[in-house]
């Protein structure tokens, strides 16, 4: 069996046929069952998120020690990196925990992306090619051929052939994913590192709402709703915006 | 940094894998004429070959009308010259339908163009067959209408407004009417003279997979609900569907009828013999791959001479002798493969199948002896 073959049999065949058989119990809607697959992922892989935002909440708590680390050290990096380590060792976390929760989900998107232009068979080849990847349940072939229709956007166009809506989609999915970063993102006082933070922080969103641009809408919906999702649950979770701090403008500071 | 280029990186590859998504390459078949063969080029060319001394007559090149190239470069929102309809030959002129969204006429001698429908621009892509009779082109497109063409000056007879959100089969004739067959399982019934919709239409809870097929009163056509459908012109209720329980995939193909017999394949490599007039099953026969696996039928079956020739997918060819005894005509008289993958219609005469291999190659199969009479390699230009 080749790589392509095994990774159709488990990841995108299973992937594909959920989402088609969704469409079918969601009134013939795709978009609705982009969005219900979305929460079905996030709630899969809640375990891990929860563990990601409790190391999050985690950190937000040791930030006073980490600055005071910082201010203590800031000139002998490898020795504030030790201490820094030491620390999170005694509170049990994993620095680089955070990156599970987001490499769980590329497998998920690059199925999505394979289901979503297969499914809505942007190509003849698509469509013919569907016939031997869908599952001969009936709720499957009911549903069959989708509607690519959902709130006047065409999923399997890109945003940037979708114009306006595109547009708008881009900048949701970018706005959500600052968001998200915001409240995750403790502030550091070493000037440099918090210039990195900053590109960081404004470069994801960035590359996230010019993919949206070049990929269908059917995934930039599936980016849109998880971040959205994504920001309840650390906001639940962590109990507030985070880092994220929202200024009044007639604030004197 | 480092997120953002893992990110990216899947994301890019998958686009660009050969396992992942498909872009539209084109499924043209092939159309005989005169001892010439004609066929559309996976790399967007009419070419005609002379049958009888294996050559290449001549190439028209197809651009593209409208490159958009929107999307990351290899992913299939790249708009191809991509030729999906079998050219067919009305008077001195073959014509062809492109995915781009134009139809082209090439005189038959030389290749040289006639005429491009739209002069200027595109229509939506065309993927099923154009349809000539009665000095008129008929032509189903991407963007949900058909059109009537003059088949002289490609002048525009008519169109109508949207029938569906893409019209990916070809339209059929039966007497003064044009049957058009949609994904949202409708079909309807177009003047020939007008393009006016006619009093009946039908409807099916499931799409239609196929084209429609016109045999006496009755309409016959594939469903992705995996049945076969046969449906009374002017009626509102199914004739017969078949078979009762579902099949194991889709009836892509167009089915033939022949002498009250309905021969549909199907995409779980099964091809079917069904009564036309009870639905019935005759017989049925399993067609393989080289690992003796089913392979999936995705073209139509071809009648000649009282043989009924099959090509799967696998690219094995299997001739019915449908003039043998009640029975016997289940068991093919010849198993030839071509040993390259097959997706496009085909066409047979006097003993020489022509088949389009998805390897750009044209194969021309002696059925008497059950070998190929010669190939030519079609990414090779004129000499």
């Amino acid at each position: 069996m080749s790589f392509g073959e095994v990774w159709n049999l488990i990841i995108a065949n299973p992937i594909l046929n959920v989402l088609v058989a969704l469409t079918n119990l969601l009134g013939g809607s795709f978009g609705l069952a982009i969005i219900s697959l979305t929460i079905i992922v996030r709630l899969v892989s809640w375990p891990l998120t929860k563990r990601q935002l409790k190391s999050s909440k985690a950190m937000q708590d040791m930030q006073p020690k980490i600055q005071e680390l910082q201010k203590k050290y800031g000139k002998n990096k490898p020795k504030l990196q030790q201490e820094m380590m030491k620390l999170y060792k005694e509170a049990g976390i994993n620095p680089l925990g955070c990156l599970w929760p987001m490499l769980i989900q590329f497998p998920i998107w690059i199925a999505l992306y394979q289901s979503i232009m297969s499914a809505l068979a942007t190509t003849p080849e698509n469509l013919l090619n569907l016939a031997q990847r869908l599952y001969s349940w009936e709720i499957v072939s009911q549903a069959i051929p989708l509607s690519s229709q959902f709130l006047g956007l065409d999923l399997g166009q890109t945003a940037l052939e979708a114009g306006g809506l595109g547009l708008l989609l881009a900048i949701i999915v970018g706005g959500t994913m600052w968001i998200q970063q915001k409240m995750t993102a403790a502030p550091s006082v070493d000037p440099r590192q918090a210039s990195t933070q900053r590109m960081m922080t404004l470069m994801m969103p960035l590359m996230f709402g010019f993919f949206t641009l070049m990929f269908p809408s059917g995934l930039a919906l599936y980016w849109a709703v998880s971040n959205i999702i994504g920001i309840i649950t650390q906001y639940f979770v962590t109990g507030g915006w985070g880092y994220l701090k929202f200024r009044s403008p007639f604030s004197q500071h | 940094m480092f997120l953002i280029i893992i990110a990216l990186l899947p994301l890019t590859l998958v686009s660009c894998a050969p396992w992942g998504t498909q872009s539209a390459g084109g499924w043209s078949g092939t159309a005989v004429h005169d001892g010439t063969v004609y066929v559309g080029t996976r790399d967007g060319r009419v070419v005609a070959i002379n049958s009888s001394t294996e050559n290449l007559e001549w190439s028209y090149s197809i651009a593209p009308a409208t490159a958009l190239t929107s999307g990351l470069a290899c992913s299939p929102s790249t708009v191809s010259a991509a030729i999906y309809t079998t050219p067919i030959i009305s008077g001195d002129l073959v014509y062809i339908g492109t995915y781009s969204g134009q139809i082209h006429a090439l005189t038959i001698d030389r290749g040289v163009e006639r005429w491009v429908y739209p002069r200027i621009g595109s229509i939506g892509a065309i993927v099923g067959n154009l349809v000539a009779t009665n000095e008129t082109i008929y032509i189903s497109s991407s963007d949900g209408m058909v059109y009537a063409l003059d088949t002289t000056y490609g002048d525009p007879k008519w169109d109508t407004e949207p029938l569906a959100d893409k019209l990916w089969t070809s339209p059929t004739v039966g007497d003064d009417t044009l049957y058009v067959s949609t994904f949202d399982g409708h079909i309807y019934a177009l003047s020939l003279e007008t393009g006016g919709l006619l009093d009946w239409s039908f409807e099916s809870e499931a799409g239609f997979a196929s084209s429609p097929v016109v045999y006496e009163d009755t309409i016959f056509l594939g469903s992705f609900d995996r049945h076969l459908y046969a449906i009374k012109m002017g009626s509102d209720v199914l004739e017969w569907r078949f078979p009762e329980k579902p099949a194991d995939n889709w009836f892509w193909a167009s089915p033939v009828v022949d002498k009250g017999i309905v021969y549909a394949g199907c995409l779980d490599g099964k091809l079917y013999a069904i009564e036309a007039d009870t639905g019935r099953e005759r017989w049925s026969y399993l067609t393989e791959d080289q690992n003796g696996k089913p392979s999936p039928i995705v073209s139509s079956p071809v009648l000649t001479d009282n043989l009924l020739i099959v090509v799967n997918e696998s690219g094995t060819v299997y001739v019915f002798n449908l003039g043998a005894e009640l029975g016997n005509d289940a068991v093919p008289l010849k198993i030839i493969s071509i040993g390259a993958a097959v997706r496009s219609s085909f066409c047979a005469q006097e003993g020489l199948v022509y088949i389009r291999g998805e390897d750009n190659w044209t194969y021309a199969v002696d059925i008497n002896e059950g070998e190929i009479s010669w190939k030519l390699d079609l990414t090779k230009k004129e000499e």
